[in-house]
């Protein structure tokens, strides 16, 4: 199973289109956005550097794992190489990790990539802080990939694009990926689950500790994701 | 020991009302080299697909080396090439074979697999930027990528030139030779002519024949006899069709008469050594005898359309007993 995972690794990283729309596209985005916030130097109760480092960072994390498990799931379903692996001794269930493996992989470039901008256009965190940061952001996005793994299991490759956009774009314009939710939207964003992944980040507030609602909320969408993909790979199985 | 490789028994599969698998019973043998014929839609790809264990049969039950398709795939002896088998994309050829030979239970050398496939020149090559006869190879590669027992090929050379088929022809026969049992599907009838000790017809998700190539192209009247009748030939009594219809083994006759005092019989035999034999006995004289086998193609033609046409008068009596 580790050759499959290393593969998976490989031609993940191989893939130019998809290293640009992940890692790069976010990075300069992000400097877009500060320098279009400029004066302005709170936002959503952080600093704007802050807050844009982290909304880059999942957006570039969330975009990866859901084109790289749902595209891929479902182009790989319809040309038959689903189909093929299954005539291997490999089990059913090392393909799904393979390509969870391999996201999960991609993501941190993602979310190092814009940390690495924002320490250079002066963020200031804690080391602490920032390993914090990161490994809450890279444990978070997996929730999006066992989502990634039920769209790429749910549509055809002709659909699945359009689902995976539009399901991305309307959790990222109302998680407060591009601007900081505020009164009665943030009532519907509490079951965003980019919302509350972005609230992972508030711990980085003076005198606040990680945002336990949150981490509750996202533990429920993997759950639920996950129960999501197991029942619709096992449909897949018996279609052949 | 088992003695057999696979086995089907009284297996049904449907897809909605289509009824693609209808009935089938069928054991392979060890070491033996099966070709699996049948125009498209004769349930050859179901066929290979329930063998293992890509779908499950409705009625009955599919066994290979006494258990399931799933635990004879992880105990490693299969080895599969599906018709529709994609390919990882994004990756090279040699690191494709080497995750099949990985991932076996009795993994061969890569080298060894790439040479045994053809493809050792293809090895740095990106599978994405393959032709559909080279992505057949590749596929090949991932069938014989371990030690099985038993290989399953679904038309294997599909997209393939010419030269390039004979060349694989050469590579499915090392796998027999190698003491494995082949078993494909194809509807190239030379291919099946040329490799295979066992032929299976199937039709309409039946298996309608079942032996060597020689006794399927004689159950469909394997030998056609052609020669010329002149006038004073056929005896004193001067020339009747009657005597050749009633020569042993004759299925079908046909007497053309082009210029006068000369026929042209040409006469279909299921034993055309007995038909000859009794053509002289009857005392005739046929001028420019040939006899000639027919084709595995005209064969498998014969065949089909027989079935068709049996079918075509049940549904027909049925009809009339309904009136």
């Amino acid at each position: 199973m580790t050759t499959l995972i290393r593969l998976e690794i490989l031609r993940t990283l191989r893939n130019r289109r998809y290293l640009f729309f992940t890692v790069v596209y976010p990075a300069v985005l992000y400097v877009f956005f500060i320098n279009a916030y400029g004066s302005a130097d709170q936002a959503g109760g952080l600093p704007v550097k802050t807050y844009f480092m982290v909304s880059m960072a999942t957006f570039g994390a969330v975009g990866a794992v859901l084109s790289g498990s749902a595209q891929r799931i479902s182009l790989e379903r319809k040309s038959g190489w689903v189909r093929q692996l299954r005539l291997t001794a490999l089990p059913g269930r090392a393909y799904t990790i393979g390509k969870i493996a391999a996201t999960a992989v991609t993501t941190l470039p993602a979310i190092l990539v814009v940390f690495a901008v924002g320490l250079t256009q002066g963020v200031s965190l804690s080391l602490p802080q920032w390993i914090g940061l990161a490994v809450a952001l890279w444990l978070g996005s997996f929730v999006f990939a066992a989502l990634g793994v039920a769209l790429g299991y749910a549509a055809t490759p002709d659909a699945v694009q359009p689902i995976v956009m539009i399901t991305y774009m309307a959790m990222a314009l109302l998680g407060g990926t591009w601007f900081p939710v505020s009164g009665s939207l943030e009532k519907f964003a509490r079951f965003d689950p980019v919302y509350l992944y972005n609230q992972l980040a508030t711990f980085t507030r003076p005198g606040q500790s990680l945002d336990m609602v949150a981490v509750g909320g996202l533990a429920a969408f993997f759950a639920v994701f996950l129960v999501a993909a197991a029942a619709l790979y096992r449909r897949d199985t018996r279609q052949a | 020991m088992v003695t057999e490789v696979a086995a089907f028994r009284g297996v049904g599969k449907s897809y909605g009302r289509v009824r693609a698998v209808d009935g089938l019973d069928l054991v392979l043998r060890p070491g033996e080299t099966v070709a699996l014929l049948g125009p498209n839609g004769a349930g050859k790809s179901t066929s290979l697909d329930l063998l293992l264990g890509l779908r499950e049969p409705d009625q009955g039950d599919v066994t290979l080396f006494g258990g399931t398709p799933r635990s004879a795939i992880e105990a490693g002896r299969v080895g599969a090439m599906l018709q529709s088998g994609g390919l990882m994309t994004d990756v090279k050829v040699h690191e494709l074979v080497r995750l099949a030979c990985d991932v076996h239970p009795r993994g061969r050398s890569v080298t060894e697999v790439l040479t045994d496939a053809g493809i050792t020149e293809l090895a740095e090559r990106r599978v994405d930027k393959l032709s559909g006869g080279q992505e057949q190879r590749v596929r090949f590669a991932l069938a014989i990528a371990g030690d099985s027992d038993l290989i399953v090929l679904d038309e294997p050379t599909t997209g393939m030139d010419v030269n390039v088929r004979q060349a694989f022809w050469a590579s499915m026969r090392a796998q027999a030779d190698a003491g494995r049992t082949v078993l494909f599907a194809t509807h190239y009838l030379e291919e099946a002519d040329s490799i295979a000790d066992r032929v299976l017809v199937l039709h309409r998700g039946r298996l309608i024949a079942d032996g060597s190539s020689a006794e399927i192209k004689a159950r469909a009247g394997a030998r056609r006899i052609a020669f010329e009748l002149h006038d004073g030939d056929g005896g004193d009594g001067g020339f009747a069709e009657s005597v050749l219809r009633a020569l042993p083994g004759v299925q079908s006759l046909d007497v053309t008469a082009r210029v006068p005092g000369v026929r042209t019989v040409r006469i279909r035999t299921a034993d055309a050594d007995a038909s000859v034999a009794a053509l002289y006995g009857a005392g005739l004289y046929p001028r420019g005898l040939e006899v000639t086998g027919v084709g595995l193609e005209q064969a498998f033609l014969t065949i089909t359309g027989e079935l068709d046409r049996a079918d075509a008068e049940r549904t027909a009596d049925d009809k009339e007993s309904v009136r």
